[in-house]
Order: structure tokens, then C-alpha cells, then sequence
């Protein structure tokens, strides 16, 4: 059979092109915002899937990670002066490190267990952020200034594009290294983790080393989001940025796209987010997107358990299976 | 000969039930040694406690004169223990080929992110995938091969970890009497190679045939030990296997 297929390189150049090129062409301040909403969502989506696809355990807790970020970075910016840009990456070690040792404890649990014990790790890191009021300011938040480079403040036409362009750095530093870990020996370790972690555990692989690095490296990158956000809105409250919704759509995105695989959350995110904005819009401040968020959840649960991207090389494969035989007898 | 693994008075309970009580045992290094018994004996707990599944709650493990018990699984099986399950354990969505290399011992931090599969990796888990007849299915995933086929890849993954001692929990049941056969050579092939088995199996004609020293358990006990040939007409063991010999004689 010679069916023309393009080859997952040209895919990829294409699309990362057109990322580059979009601020430039698109100059809605609008359309450059939902981008760098979605491109922040894939990071987060595609870091959670370390942990939640490759490694399989379900962890609602990465808000906290997002929030650490977001307050570490606020505060590095107002209190010492630090450049967002630059400190949210290693501000992010530190709160890797945080994970590190929260995965070490958390990480005794599995299964629905675990879900508990990280939507609590949210709700301490809330909590802990409301009441240090001297530090973070408590419930009333915390202010940066507006962005700027070098003592300019960037106006408003342009405020979005450094934004668009240093998540879409972070989004292609996430994907290269979940790639680079799905395709080397500790990837293999977390995998077969997921399939049977008292069997890997047996044939000798060390799992709490495996699934504690596996959490700490999935927080590193949406701690780094998290810094981005914060100065992407120049302000944060806990209330805002410890959210359980946050840590939700990061598994709704996953699972949409297929959990577990490299390109899934990046397509989940380049659905969901679009959509999300555009039912706020349309729909105004009300419930509905949630609704319908449900919905698709419920299709794809129903339809493509285990998400888009894993169905669809499922029904390529069918039809190629089905059309190989005639072709070859006709 | 030299004792291998040497368990000493080890006791497990789990709740009210002592699956081993004061147990003590010894595998010599080079031999195939089986251990028997009746169902709920306490040998798959045996298992279990050598292997770090479960914790001893008293008694010793040695292995090469080290002690082992206290230590997670995976450092026991760095130690060279390795071992199949009663019910074949497979990561079931994996290849063959990836079933083969997980078990591949990895040292070093650098190695960790280097690439999963490497060239004479993957040579030796196709020799031994040749051996087992499986090298055709390298790249199905465990599930679809047959019962018999994946006690064979459970087989062929643990060597991909050179173990020094290799525990078998009924490497014959519910297999075809030609893969028996097959799984016999193998083991016997890779015993002349030096490798030391620990056999848990209820095809007597298997442990008769296959080891040189049998033990026996009971009620988490050991109740005899020796040939195959002196076990099998030890009144001890018959007892414990079809009850009192009273009965058995009326």
C-alpha cells in the first residue's frame, strides 16, 4: 500500500514554526494571550505526565508546585529585585527540591490514597500562604510590577510577545525532556512501574528512587510556569494560585490527549484551552465551561479511554490491517 | 559444596495464622534444590520473606554469608536472587523485548538517562529469547502471548539479571508437558552453567526427576529433608501429604 503519510518531523517543525511566527502575524492582544494560556497549559499537562502518564500515579498536588513557583518568583522579584525570566528557573530547583522530599512521603501511598494525599499537599501550601500574612501578604495577595526589561516597562501592544515566546521555550524544554526520559532506561523503569510495580520492584529496579525523581522532575517544570504566570499577571493570591482546578485540568488535559504519550498533552492542552476561553466568552462568567468539560470527559471515557491520540494510531492501525490484505491478493 | 542462602529459625505471621514458624533451611551453592510441601505449607511465603516481599517479624536470611532480610526487593535482587511468581507477574502492555531489558541491572546515575534499549542489550535478550522459542514476539506485548509462552518470558527475563540463585514458585503449572520438558532442560542447562534453583513445585515427577536434595515443609515447618529418592518413602512426609498413616493402612 502507498498511502502518503507525512513523516512526525515535518509535524513537528511545522507546528513549532508556526508557534514562532504567530505573535508576529496575529497581533490581537486576545488571540496572543489565549496562546500563551494554552502553550502554559501543555507545559503543565506534559509535566504532570511524567508523574501521572508515564509512571501512572494520579497526582492532584501539582498546584502546589504551580503555586510555590508562582510565590518564590513574586517574591524573589519584589523583595531582591530578580527578573522573573530569569530566577523562575532556578527558584523552580527549590521547589523541586520541596517535591523531592513531599514525594518521599507521599509516594509510601498508591492508587486513590495518593489522590488524597496530594489534593492535601494544595490545601497545606494554601494554608501555610494565608496565614505567613508578613511574608506573603496573606489573602489580600501579592503585586509585582509591570513587566518590563532593564527599567522600561513594556507597553501594552507588545507585553504579550516575551511571554509567548519564553513558555513556548519552556513548553519545547518540557517536551524534549519527557521525550529524552520516555526513551531512556529510567522511562522504562517508570513504565514498568505503572504496569507492576511489585514485579519491577522484584527484576531489580530501586522504585521509590525511580518515582520520587519522576515527581521531583515533574514539578520542576510547572513551578517554572507557575513563575511565569505570576508575572504574567502581576498578581497572585492563594486562594487563586493554590487551586485543586488547576491540578484538575492538568489530568483532564492529559487524559484527553492520551495519557502516557509524548505529543497527548500537548494536543489536550490545544484543545481544551481554546475551548475553555471561547466558552467563557461566549457564555459569559458562567458555569458552563465546566459543564461541558464534563461532557468531553465523559466522551472521551466512554469513546477513547485511553485518549485521542493513543485511539487514532489504534484506528490507523486497523485500517491498514484491514485494506493490507486486498491489496496485496488484488 | 557451600551454603548459598541460609535461612535460620524465621517466623511470619499474618494475623493469627503462622504461615512459617521457626523455619530453617539451607540451599547449597551449584544445586537444584526443591522444596515441597502441601498447599498452604507456608513455601510461597518462604518465598516471599527470601525474597523482601514480606518482613521476617523474627529469624535470619543469609545469603553468600551477608544478611538480606530487612533489605526492599530490588536491592535483594542486585544481591543475585531472582525469582518468578506463582502466578506469572509480566508488565503486560510491554514488548517481549522490554520485558527482557527492564530487569537489565543499571549502576550510576549516568546511566539512568542514557537509551533504554542498547545494541548488546538487546543481543543477549534475543539469545535468550531464541532459547526459550520466543524471539519471533519480540515486539508483541507480553499479554498476547500464550499462558505457557509467558512463564517462559518470566523465566528468560530474570536471567537477563544474572542471578547467582534463582527461586521458582511451580515453573510447571498449568503447562503443557512438552514446555515441562522444555523448562527442565533449561533449568538443568543453566545449572551445569553454575547457576544455583530453588524450586517450589507439585509435579512430583518434576522435583524427582529435577533436584538433587528436596525439602519438605509443613505448617510453616520443616519436616525432612534429603534425596529425592529417600523423600519420597519418608513416613513423615507421606503423613503430612495424605494424613495419618493409620488411616492410609486401614
Amino acid at each position: 500500500m502507498r498511502r502518503w503519510r507525512i513523516p512526525a518531523g515535518v509535524w513537528i517543525g511545522g507546528a513549532f514554526l508556526a508557534l514562532l511566527a504567530f505573535p508576529l502575524v496575529q497581533r490581537s492582544q486576545y488571540y496572543q494571550h489565549v496562546m500563551v494560556m494554552t502553550m502554559m497549559a501543555a507545559v503543565l499537562a506534559s509535566s504532570w505526565n511524567i508523574l501521572g502518564g508515564y509512571t501512572g500515579y494520579t497526582s492532584l498536588g501539582h498546584a502546589a508546585f504551580f503555586g510555590l513557583g508562582g510565590y518564590l518568583v513574586a517574591l524573589a522579584h519584589n523583595y531582591l529585585g530578580w527578573h522573573p525570566f530569569i530566577s523562575t528557573w532556578f527558584l523552580a530547583i527549590v521547589v523541586m527540591a520541596v517535591a523531592l522530599l513531599l514525594g518521599w512521603i507521599a509516594l509510601r501511598t498508591h492508587g486513590s490514597a495518593f489522590v488524597v494525599v496530594t489534593i492535601a499537599m494544595v490545601f497545606i501550601f494554601r494554608i501555610v500562604a494565608l496565614n505567613l500574612g508578613d511574608i506573603t501578604n496573606g489573602a489580600r495577595g501579592l503585586t509585582q510590577p509591570r513587566p518590563g526589561w532593564g527599567g522600561v516597562q513594556w507597553s501594552p501592544e507588545i507585553i504579550k510577545i516575551p511571554f509567548h515566546y519564553i513558555v513556548l521555550a519552556l513548553l519545547c524544554l518540557t517536551v524534549l525532556v519527557s521525550w529524552r526520559i520516555r526513551l531512556s532506561k529510567f522511562g522504562l523503569g517508570l513504565v514498568a512501574i505503572r504496569e507492576d510495580e511489585g514485579k519491577a520492584e522484584a527484576v531489580g529496579i530501586d522504585t521509590m528512587v525511580y518515582k520520587v525523581l519522576a515527581f521531583g522532575i515533574s514539578a520542576y517544570f510547572v513551578a517554572v510556569a507557575g513563575g511565569i504566570y505570576s508575572y504574567f499577571f502581576t498578581y497572585i493570591d492563594p486562594q487563586f494560585i493554590f487551586n485543586i482546578f488547576t491540578s484538575v485540568t492538568m489530568v483532564l488535559i492529559a487524559l484527553l490527549g492520551g495519557r502516557g504519550t509524548l505529543w497527548g498533552p500537548v494536543l489536550g492542552a490545544f484543545i481544551m484551552e481554546p475551548l475553555g476561553d471561547w466558552l467563557v466568552g461566549t457564555f459569559g462568567g458562567t458555569q458552563i465551561h465546566l459543564a461541558v468539560f464534563g461532557a468531553i470527559l465523559l466522551g472521551v471515557m466512554l469513546f477513547m479511554p485511553q485518549g485521542i491520540l493513543p485511539s487514532l494510531s489504534e484506528i490507523r492501525i486497523r485500517l491498514t490491517r484491514r485494506r493490507g490484505p486486498g491489496l496485496s491478493s488484488g | 559444596m557451600t551454603r548459598m542462602l541460609q535461612v535460620e529459625n524465621i517466623t511470619k505471621s499474618f494475623g493469627g495464622i503462622r504461615a512459617v514458624d521457626g523455619c530453617s533451611m539451607a540451599v547449597e551453592r551449584g544445586s537444584i534444590t526443591g522444596l515441597i510441601g502441601p498447599n498452604g505449607s507456608g513455601k510461597t511465603t518462604l518465598f516471599n520473606l527470601i525474597t523482601g516481599f514480606h518482613q521476617p517479624d523474627a529469624g535470619q536470611i543469609r545469603f553468600d554469608d551477608r544478611p538480606i532480610h530487612g533489605l526492599v526487593p530490588s536491592r535483594i535482587c542486585h544481591r543475585g536472587i531472582g525469582r518468578t511468581f506463582q502466578i506469572t507477574r509480566l508488565f503486560w502492555k510491554m514488548t517481549v523485548l522490554e520485558n527482557m531489558i527492564v530487569p537489565v541491572r543499571q549502576v550510576g546515575w549516568r546511566t539512568l538517562f542514557s537509551r533504554g534499549v542498547k545494541e548488546h542489550e538487546e543481543q543477549r535478550a534475543l539469545e535468550l529469547l531464541a532459547l526459550v522459542g520466543l524471539v519471533d514476539y519480540r515486539d508483541e506485548e507480553a499479554r498476547k502471548l500464550s499462558f505457557g509462552q509467558q512463564k517462559l518470558l518470566e523465566f528468560a527475563a530474570v536471567l537477563m539479571a544474572d542471578p547467582d540463585l534463582i527461586l521458582l514458585d511451580e515453573p510447571a503449572g498449568g503447562v503443557n508437558p512438552v514446555m515441562i520438558e522444555k523448562t527442565m532442560e533449561f533449568v538443568e542447562d543453566l545449572n551445569r552453567q553454575g547457576k544455583t534453583f530453588l524450586v517450589v513445585e507439585h509435579n512430583m515427577r518434576l522435583v524427582m526427576d529435577l533436584c538433587q536434595h528436596v525439602i519438605v515443609l509443613d505448617h510453616g515447618q520443616k519436616i525432612g529433608e534429603g534425596e529425592p529418592a529417600v523423600i519420597q518413602n519418608d513416613p513423615i512426609v507421606l503423613e503430612a501429604y495424605l494424613g495419618s498413616t493409620n488411616h492410609a493402612g486401614a
